[in-house]
């Protein structure tokens, strides 16, 4: 069971807001992905291990050499709030998640 | 080590419980996970790229330098290091987080269970490493305000992002904060000896965060876990753990509870400052990195790094008391300066007392030294040889040795040059002493008469006529004889 | 492809006319297919100018120097503006190539533009991208697939000979399979994804799409390769195109999954496999019925992995170094301004769908519990492949729908059925057209083999293009 507080936690931690109607959405949406996603609860995975890369490669290591880097007018030519060589943003406000 | 004994007791009412997470920039020329230069003082966003400024479809790749000094720095700790370990992403907003999300290691760490044994107050104590991994560091913010609740809007260099740290986790092990700030210095001290960071602490090199609390004495149950964020100095990690010994202490007194949070220290109130006041406890969602394959390591690797980790400084201090005989006081001089420690050993090569050197370098060496740079451990040997054969007085040392620092000649050389040789020869002596006795009878009268402390001025009168070269020892001898 | 080719070599035709021919088919099919975001007119014919330039010299850097190609627009070009058909990146102009586009670049192909996609390459139709809906060029009132449907209109169009699109759980085979063109999911690292814009990095893979088979493995012959910017690159050798010979189909172990032949399926696509099946199956072929019980859990454990990955990858976005930015006071409620009205509803969908699944109280149910799973299908599919050559299966279950037609998102999710398997495991898996049904519109069948089996794939699949194309004449005969 998702309620409507749950789907506002997501929205916060995932930097998103939300309209009364898109939370009742996602609520809904929620629900029912997780209800069809079930079956997977069901399957025996004891003793398995998990997959988080699709085909084994050796890692192989960068060596520690300087490279170029962007030239500073290029990186902060993508910023939409720039300033005397910073990017610039509002206020921090502390103690959210 | 049978020495080793489990800290020392806090307040009065309650034990404390320190555990320690130091977060340490390595030294390497690139970044951890892209080659942009990690050199510092560069005008803001000029050391970026696609990867550090997480733009759009660029991908992580590891510095192989990052896991050397991060393996040496577990090996140093005596940790376990996994040959297999892992990356994951933590993930949380904040605007000096370019992907928003931290490449670190969470449930492989590179290396586990480990340990520092260190002195505290003569007595040697371990403190258990749990674990160290790798991550990389955010960017830097610049306040408008004098500080970050203050200000209007801030601003973001993301020079400092990307650059290599490890983690270095303690357990709960340590009881007072004069501890915590021994172990972070022993910590800091090993860490520069095996050179894997330069440990400035002033430009963030080197950065504590320190959960404590406390529980009643001899009790098993734990107390409720504050923690201190960003402890940039020794004496901020020592104030702001007293601070809240002090704290909880009272509270704890009063029959309050201590609330799980975390705080920071404020430096120039003296005091610790909650940090989050509303909103759930954060959820960083960590999740394997998919970008980045396992680290998987060879075990000879390991051992070639092993190979590579030269004496440590409990080992140090060990050898130069027992070895050399030094005391603790002398032995901690050399071990918290290895370039006097260097010299220490080179000098000891040549056949002179131990004794001799460290009088010779804690001396006025010492304060010559960190001017001017060291002089060559063999120019130092020659001095010291003309001191022991007696070619030259105690007085003329000092000047041979400005005359060291100023020249490229040899001690023997200078010598020469400036007649400093100490006379020592009875007849020629002789001739000088007659001299000033004959210049003063009135004093010599008075001595004779039982003023004996006038023996000291007929020395000096006969030392500044030989210029400070006349060995005392005979001059007193012969002074002796003339005045009877 | 080869015609222009040779026409290019004799210097029949300059790559300034191939590609002014292009760009005015661009012209006259886009308005109404819009399978571009961004056509780069000036730069594809200064691009074209360089390559006759070189090719009078002597000095072509491929046979395909100065041949024309679209790129998916979620695929990072240098200097020509990236929208992944997103509002967040409505005026995001990279500052990198994706090593992709520098392979093609040294190549000498000319880029003529960037096609669209679903949004942040989220979905299966093409209908959710900011800059309007793609049309199937077979039946405009139709979707061209998704999400790499405007790579693989723009091909069906004839607008362009050759694309590229990107695959996580079927967003080239299915628009190639609803198009009518062929197109290669790689097997996971044996493409770059450097500059790719990720959707989800365990599985996403950039591949080919082409008219024909040969063209197909051409472009992926280009695009192959070890690259030390990513990775998860495979140090797999570079790609050989293989020589297309009958000879391969003799005793060649055919795999038919009867979990993929089953209820749902539509009986004119069933129809048509099956009849692929039995050409093969008379050059020499064996067919042996296996089981892939796992492919039940495709779908389930694709998407929990798929909008996990998402989440994070789509985190950066926060109005700060690039993109949208709504101003607030503050930086949080900025960084949710921005990215409420960058993101549409689709992404925001998932990126919910994501977090919920990563979060601490249900990260073990969900995502844990599917990485899991996923081992077990890789597992199935790994086993399966022990015992057969290639897995043959058709490549979505249904020709094109219609636009409008799936309202409900996890309707559209359905349509990865088929093809997510490929991407849990890592496997290569080739879509090839398979025949037209009774309203002319085009259907796919997919041939899946071992990692790095391309080669074989794409062999097998020159033998059934050449036999539907056999039997095309001998209907119209
Ligand atoms: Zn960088």
């Amino acid at each position: 069971m998702i309620d409507r507080h749950d789907v506002m936690r997501m929205a916060r931690l995932a930097r998103l807001e939300l309209s009364e109607e898109e939370i009742d959405q996602y609520q809904e949406d929620l629900m029912r992905f997780l209800r069809s996603g079930q079956k997977l609860q069901q399957v025996d995975v004891a003793e398995v291990e998990g997959t988080s890369h699709a085909v084994h490669v050796a890692h192989e290591l960068r060596p520690d050499q300087v490279g170029t880097s962007l030239r500073q007018e290029a990186v902060l030519s993508l910023g939409p709030r720039v300033e005397q060589g910073f990017f610039r943003v509002p206020r921090i406000v502390e103690g959210q998640e | 080590m049978s020495k080793v004994s489990k800290g020392v007791l806090g307040m009065a009412n309650y034990d404390t419980v320190i555990g320690l997470e130091i977060h340490v920039a390595l030294l390497t020329d690139s970044k951890f996970l892209c080659s942009c230069s990690t050199a510092f003082g560069a005008p803001p966003n000029s050391q970026c790229c696609p990867v550090c400024l997480g733009l759009p479809g660029s991908l992580p790749t590891i510095n192989e330098k990052a896991v050397e000094c991060a393996t040496k720095a577990g090996l140093a700790l005596n940790c376990q290091i996994n040959l297999f370990s892992k990356f994951d992403r933590k993930n949380y907003f904040y605007p000096d987080l370019p992907k928003a999300y931290q490449i670190t290691q969470d449930a492989y760490p590179l290396c586990s269970r480990g340990f520092l044994d260190y002195y505290v107050d003569d007595q040697l104590v371990r403190t258990e490493i749990t674990r160290i991994h790798m991550e990389e560091e955010a960017g830097k913010l610049i306040h408008s305000g004098s500080s970050i609740v203050s200000s209007d809007y801030s601003l973001v260099d993301y020079n400092r992002a990307g650059i290599a740290l490890i983690e270095i986790v303690t357990a709960p092990d340590i009881h007072h904060p004069g501890q915590a700030r021994l172990f972070v210095e022993q910590l800091r001290l090993l860490l520069s000896y095996i050179g894997v960071s330069d440990t400035k602490m002033e430009e963030g090199s080197l950065r504590v965060d320190a959960n404590i609390s406390l529980k009643p004495k001899d009790s098993d149950l734990l107390g409720t876990k504050v923690e201190i964020k960003n402890l940039n100095s020794f004496r901020a990690l020592e104030k702001a753990l007293e601070y809240e010994v002090s704290r909880q202490g009272e509270i704890l007194d009063q029959g309050g509870t201590i609330r799980q949070e975390s705080r920071t220290w404020d430096d120039r109130a003296g005091r610790t400052m909650s940090m989050r006041s509303k909103g759930d406890a954060p959820d960083y969602r960590l999740f394997p990195e998919p970008d980045l394959p396992p680290l998987c390591l060879e075990p000879a690797w390991v051992e070639s790094i092993r190979a590579s980790i030269p004496e440590l400084p409990l080992e140090r201090l060990g050898r130069l008391e027992e070895q050399f005989g030094l005391s603790r006081y002398e032995a901690t001089f050399f071990v918290h300066y290895p370039d006097f420690c260097q010299i220490f050993f080179d000098l000891a090569e040549y056949d002179l007392s131990p004794k001799a050197i460290v009088n010779f370098l804690m001396g006025d060496y010492a304060r010559l030294a960190r001017e001017r740079g060291h002089l060559d451990a063999r120019r130092i040997a020659g001095l010291l040889t003309i001191v022991k054969e007696g070619l030259i007085g105690a007085n003329q040392e000092g000047v041979v040795l400005d005359a060291l620092f100023s020249s490229e000649k040899s001690a023997r050389e200078i010598v020469k040059e400036q007649g400093l040789e100490a006379l020592r020869d009875s007849t020629e002596l002789q001739g000088v002493v007659d001299g000033v006795l004959t210049a003063n009878p009135d004093l010599v009268a008075r001595f004779r008469s039982g003023e004996s402390k006038l023996l000291g001025y007929f020395v000096g009168q006969v030392m500044r006529a030989t210029r400070g070269k006349a060995d005392p020892e005979v001059v007193n001898k012969l002074l002796e004889e003339a005045l009877s | 492809m080869k015609e222009l080719i040779q026409s290019l070599d004799v210097r029949e035709v300059s790559a300034q006319e191939i590609v002014q021919h292009h760009l005015e088919e661009i012209a006259q099919h886009d308005p109404g297919i819009h399978a571009f975001i961004t056509v780069d007119q000036e730069g594809a014919l200064r691009q074209a100018d360089d390559a006759d330039r070189r090719r009078a010299q002597g000095q072509a850097l491929s046979p395909f120097d100065g041949i024309p190609i679209a790129v998916k627009d979620n695929i990072s070009t240098k200097g020509l503006r990236t929208t992944c058909g997103s509002r967040m990146l409505e005026d995001y102009v990279p500052l990198f190539d994706a090593t992709v586009i520098s392979r093609l670049r040294r190549a000498g192909l000319v880029l003529v533009g960037k096609t669209n996609l679903d949004e942040f390459a989220m979905g299966s139709s093409t209908e959710y991208s900011a800059f309007g809906v793609t049309h199937n060029p077979h039946d405009h009132s139709r979707v061209p697939g998704g999400s790499s449907g405007g790579s693989a209109a723009a091909v069906a169009a004839g607008e362009v000979p050759w694309s590229l699109g990107t695959d996580t759980g079927g967003s080239i085979r299915q628009p190639a399979s609803f198009c009518g063109v062929v197109g290669l999911k790689p097997t996971y690292g044996w493409v770059s994804r450097y500059g790719v814009v990720a959707l989800a990095p365990s599985l996403d893979q950039v591949g080919p799409m082409a008219k024909r088979v040969e063209d197909a493995a051409a472009l992926f012959a280009l695009i192959a390769g070890n690259d030390p910017r990513d990775a998860t690159s495979a140090k797999a050798p570079s790609f050989q195109v293989p020589a297309w010979d009958p000879e391969v189909l003799r005793d060649l172990r055919v795999g038919v999954p009867e979990e993929f032949f089953s209820a749902g399926l539509d009986s004119q696509v069933e129809h048509a496999v099956r009849g692929c099946l039995r050409q093969l199956e008379d050059q020499g072929a064996v067919l042996q019925p296996l089981s892939l019980a796992t492919n039940a859990y495709a779908i389930d454990t694709y998407l929990t992995l798929v909008t996990a990955e998402a989440s994070s990858c789509l985190a950066r976005y926060d109005g700060v170094r690039y993109g949208k930015r709504v101003e607030a006071e503050d930086s949080n409620t900025m960084f949710a301004k921005s990215r409420s009205a960058g993101f549409g509803s689709e992404v925001k969908r998932r990126i919910m769908l994501g977090t919920y699944v990563l979060s601490a109280n249900h990260y073990e149910a969900y995502y844990e519990q599917a990485q899991k799973v996923r081992t077990l299908i890789k597992e199935d599919v790994l086993d399966a492949l022990s015992q057969v050559d290639v897995i043959i299966t058709p490549t979505t279950p249904t020709a094109a729908f219609q636009i409008g037609a799936k309202r409900d998102p996890l309707e559209m999710y359905l349509s990865d059925l088929f093809t997510a398997m490929a991407n849990l495991s890592g496997i290569p898996a080739l879509s090839v057209p398979c025949g037209l049904n009774s309203h002319g519109l085009p259907m796919g069948i997919q041939i899946m083999g071992g990692n790095f089996s391309e080669a074989l794939l794409f062999q097998v699949g020159y033998m059934i293009e050449q036999g539907v194309e056999g039997s095309a004449r001998h209907g119209q005969l």
